[in-house]
This record gives structure tokens, C-alpha cells and sequence, in this order.
């Protein structure tokens, strides 16, 4: 018996593809399969956004917010603004989940804006013009409804939510991307709602108004205080312009709103607190 | 982008020696598969009885080579989607064939002319990040006859 280890040809245990052509294919390929879920998120980003839990977003408002204060007792006008803001939130019917925090904001800047996770921040140049408790009611109803409508995730839009698909598939990746995006927006407070979003939550914020008073007799007063001001101070434009752009129609809108629900007797407005003035007091500065 | 940079520069150091190591490597195992052709390497288990008498002694070769980096990026992608590794292929050929080839050579020392009951292990001896395969280790051994004297 003869026993031999013939020669056996190269290639038989090993693959002859160049080991390049595998590298190009498999990267091309998923890195295209990656660009086509892009893609789809990026045009469904809008729609998506509201899928998005309430639980969630609040989650991603607390990693933004620094809740040093939240031991500090509030000042009595947020704990005013903020049983006016649940009065609004049960009108406007928001899920349970939705929690409406209101905080006051010690500046002088004419202004009021709603953010992620139910967050509104009332400044206290913007309370100090409003001459009755139904324009303080429009201003938290217009934001309240901005956060019923979940404008503030959609307004983060596509960047949110493909940081948190990819979170789902890397926990660490997917919050560093969250958090690159959350950083880059300038954190919550420049938040822009389109046009649309703004006429939504105005005609929420007066369904839920006329709900609650029965009337929307003030509701434009808003509006009213706002334009005068910036005509006495035509350099300095109130920046609650700025975020909630002031058009003709949004105040027309009001008023045909006032036109077809005009059925109610008494059409008086509710007037402030009578301390509203006391809590108004800029803190004293050292 | 600094960490891109690094990355496709770690990649392309893994292809480059890697490649280089590769080929060598390969033409170093088919020379020497050559030079030890006359030591045949069986699985049988027993010798027949027509050999003549011979004194036995065991023989073993064994090797560890590293998976370079960009075999095991490309291994890694292979891993989303599935098939063959091709890149881990040529690996554990050459480390089976140098195995073996380390064997022979020990016979050689012994001064024998057939291995029998040739058998080889492969373990991945060394698990990196996330359990990704960093080396392997194959060992050949088996029964060397040597003639006596």
C-alpha cells in the first residue's frame, strides 16, 4: 500500500474573490440600505413625530433643562399660571400622560413659548401687558394647544427621530446623536412652529377658551396689547412676534370665531388676580 | 471626523499588511508543502501490517495567527446579512496548512517517514471586543513511524 499528500490546486478551501470587491459590496450595500431608511424617515419625519411617546419626549426635556430650581419653592404667579394652564389642559381634553408645567420667567422680554415635554415658559414682560385673566388664558391655551398637538417634537423633526431609531438599534450611539441634535438646535428654546402650526393651536386655544368662559371676548386683547407696544417702541420688536408671527388673519380668525359663537349673555372678561400685580415684581437684583 | 480618519486609517493599515502577510505567508507553505511532500500526513488510524517494525512517537504543530482589521470589519458586516466569511477562509486555511506543515517538520526531526492518525483542532483563542474573534489557534498531531535501525 502506497501512501502519498498529493499536490491539491490552490482556491479549494479558500474563496479567489479579491478580498476588496467583498469590502466595496458589503459596504455599498448596507451603507445604501442605511440612506434609503434615512430617507424614508427623513420625508415621514412629520407624520412619525407624533408616534413618538409623550413619556419620551419629556425624557429628552429633562436631559436639556437643568432642574436646579426644583427644589426652590414657585413663586405664587407660576403656581396661578399653572392651575390656569390645567384648567385649559382638561378643556383642550390633553392625555393623561401630557403634563403642562408652566415657568416663569423673570425678564422683561415680551414673550411667552411652549417646548418638549409639556414645558411652557411665560416671561414676565409679556404678563405684565395683559390686562385680564382672558388674555393671560389665550396666551397659555395658544401654547397649551402647541404641546396638545405635539408641535415642539415635530418641530425638532427629522434629527429626533433618527437619533432615536438608531437608538433602537445602539442605545450609546443613539442618545450621543439626541443629544448632538438637541445641542445644536440651541437646546429648547428656539423652537420654530411653521404658519400652520400657529393658526392649529390659535383655533384650539380658542375652542378651549370659549369652553371654559363660554366666550372669546379677549382673546384678540392680545394681540391688541401686542401691537402697541410695538408701535410705542417701533425699534424694539416684541420677540413674541418673532416666535408667533402677528398676521391679520390670525386676529380676523379670532374675530370670525367671535362672530359665529357670539351667543353667550355675559360677554365680561374675567379679571386678574388681585396680588397679580404684587407677583409681577421684578426680583430684586444684588 | 477625526475618528472617520482614524478608522479608514486603521483599515486600510489592517488591509495592507494584512495582504502582505497573507502572500508571503502562502508562498512560504506551498515551498515547504513541497519540501516535506516525501512525509505523507494520514488520517488512518492504524498502520497497515505489511509495514515493517517501526518505533512510534507522537508529533504536533500547532499556530495562532491574528485576524487584521480589516478582515474582521469586512467579517463584521457579513454578520448583518449573512453568507459566506470569505475573509476568514484563507485564515484558517493557511493555519491548518501551517499546522500541519509544523507537524511534519517535527517528524523530520525524528527522522520518520509517515504520519498517521493525523488530526487537527481549531480554537479562536482570543475573544476581543465584543466577543469578535482576535485570533486563532490550530494544532495538527498525530502518530509519526520511524524505521528502525
Amino acid at each position: 500500500m502506497k501512501y502519498s499528500n498529493p499536490e491539491i490546486p490552490e482556491g479549494i478551501n479558500t474563496s479567489v474573490q479579491h478580498p476588496l470587491k467583498e469590502f466595496f459590496l458589503l459596504t455599498g450595500g448596507i451603507l445604501g440600505g442605511l440612506l434609503i431608511v434615512i430617507v424614508i424617515l427623513t420625508l415621514l419625519a412629520d407624520r412619525l413625530a407624533i408616534y413618538i411617546p409623550f413619556e419620551l419626549e419629556m425624557e429628552l426635556a429633562t436631559r436639556v433643562m437643568d432642574e436646579e430650581g426644583a427644589d426652590i419653592k414657585p413663586p405664587p404667579i407660576e403656581d396661578y399660571l399653572n392651575r390656569l394652564a390645567a384648567k385649559i389642559a382638561v378643556e383642550q381634553a390633553l392625555p393623561a400622560e401630557m403634563q403642562i408645567r408652566v415657568h416663569y420667567v423673570d425678564d422683561e422680554l415680551v414673550n411667552a413659548f411652549a417646548t418638549l415635554g409639556g414645558h411652557l415658559f411665560m416671561f414676565r414682560g409679556l404678563l405684565e401687558k395683559l390686562p385680564h385673566e382672558n388674555a393671560v388664558a389665550m396666551v397659555l391655551a395658544h401654547e397649551v394647544a402647541h404641546i396638545k398637538h405635539r408641535h415642539p417634537i415635530r418641530s425638532m423633526g427629522r434629527g429626533i427621530l433618527f437619533g432615536l431609531a438608531i437608538g433602537m438599534v445602539s442605545s450609546t450611539l443613539g442618545s450621543a446623536m439626541t443629544d448632538q441634535v438637541l445641542a445644536n438646535t440651541g437646546g429648547l428654546t428656539v423652537l420654530k412652529f411653521s404658519r400652520d402650526q400657529e393658526r392649529e393651536a390659535d383655533q384650539t386655544a380658542l375652542e378651549s377658551l370659549y369652553r371654559l368662559y363660554g366666550h372669546v371676548e379677549g382673546a384678540d386683547t392680545l394681540f391688541e396689547v401686542l401691537a402697541r407696544v410695538s408701535e410705542d417702541a417701533s425699534l424694539q420688536m416684541p420677540e413674541f412676534f418673532s416666535t408667533h408671527p402677528l398676521s391679520e388673519s390670525r386676529i380676523n380668525n379670532i374675530h370670525l370665531f367671535q362672530a359665529e359663537h357670539s351667543t353667550a349673555v355675559n360677554m365680561a372678561t374675567e379679571s386678574l388676580p388681585s396680588a397679580y400685580a404684587v407677583w409681577l415684581m421684578p426680583a430684586p437684583t444684588e | 471626523m477625526t475618528d472617520l480618519i482614524i478608522f479608514l486609517l486603521l483599515l486600510a493599515l489592517g488591509y495592507g499588511f494584512g495582504r502582505y502577510a497573507e502572500s508571503k505567508h502562502y508562498q512560504s507553505i506551498i515551498q515547504r508543502e513541497a519540501e516535506f511532500r516525501d512525509i505523507p500526513a494520514v488520517t488512518s488510524k492504524f498502520p497497515p501490517l505489511t509495514k515493517p517494525p517501526s518505533d512510534v512517537e507522537l508529533v504536533t504543530g500547532s499556530v495562532v495567527i491574528s485576524v487584521d482589521y480589516f478582515k474582521r470589519f469586512i467579517a463584521g458586516l457579513r454578520n448583518l446579512i449573512g453568507g459566506r466569511v470569505t475573509a476568514y477562509e484563507s485564515l484558517l486555511d493557511r493555519a491548518r496548512r501551517e499546522a500541519i506543515l509544523r507537524m511534519k517538520e517535527e517528524a523530520r526531526a525524528f527522522d520518520g517517514y509517515i504520519i498517521f492518525n493525523v488530526k487537527l483542532e481549531t480554537s479562536s483563542i482570543h475573544k476581543g471586543r465584543k466577543n469578535g474573534i482576535g485570533a486563532v489557534e490550530v494544532m495538527a498531531y498525530g502518530t509519526v513511524l520511524i524505521k528502525q535501525s
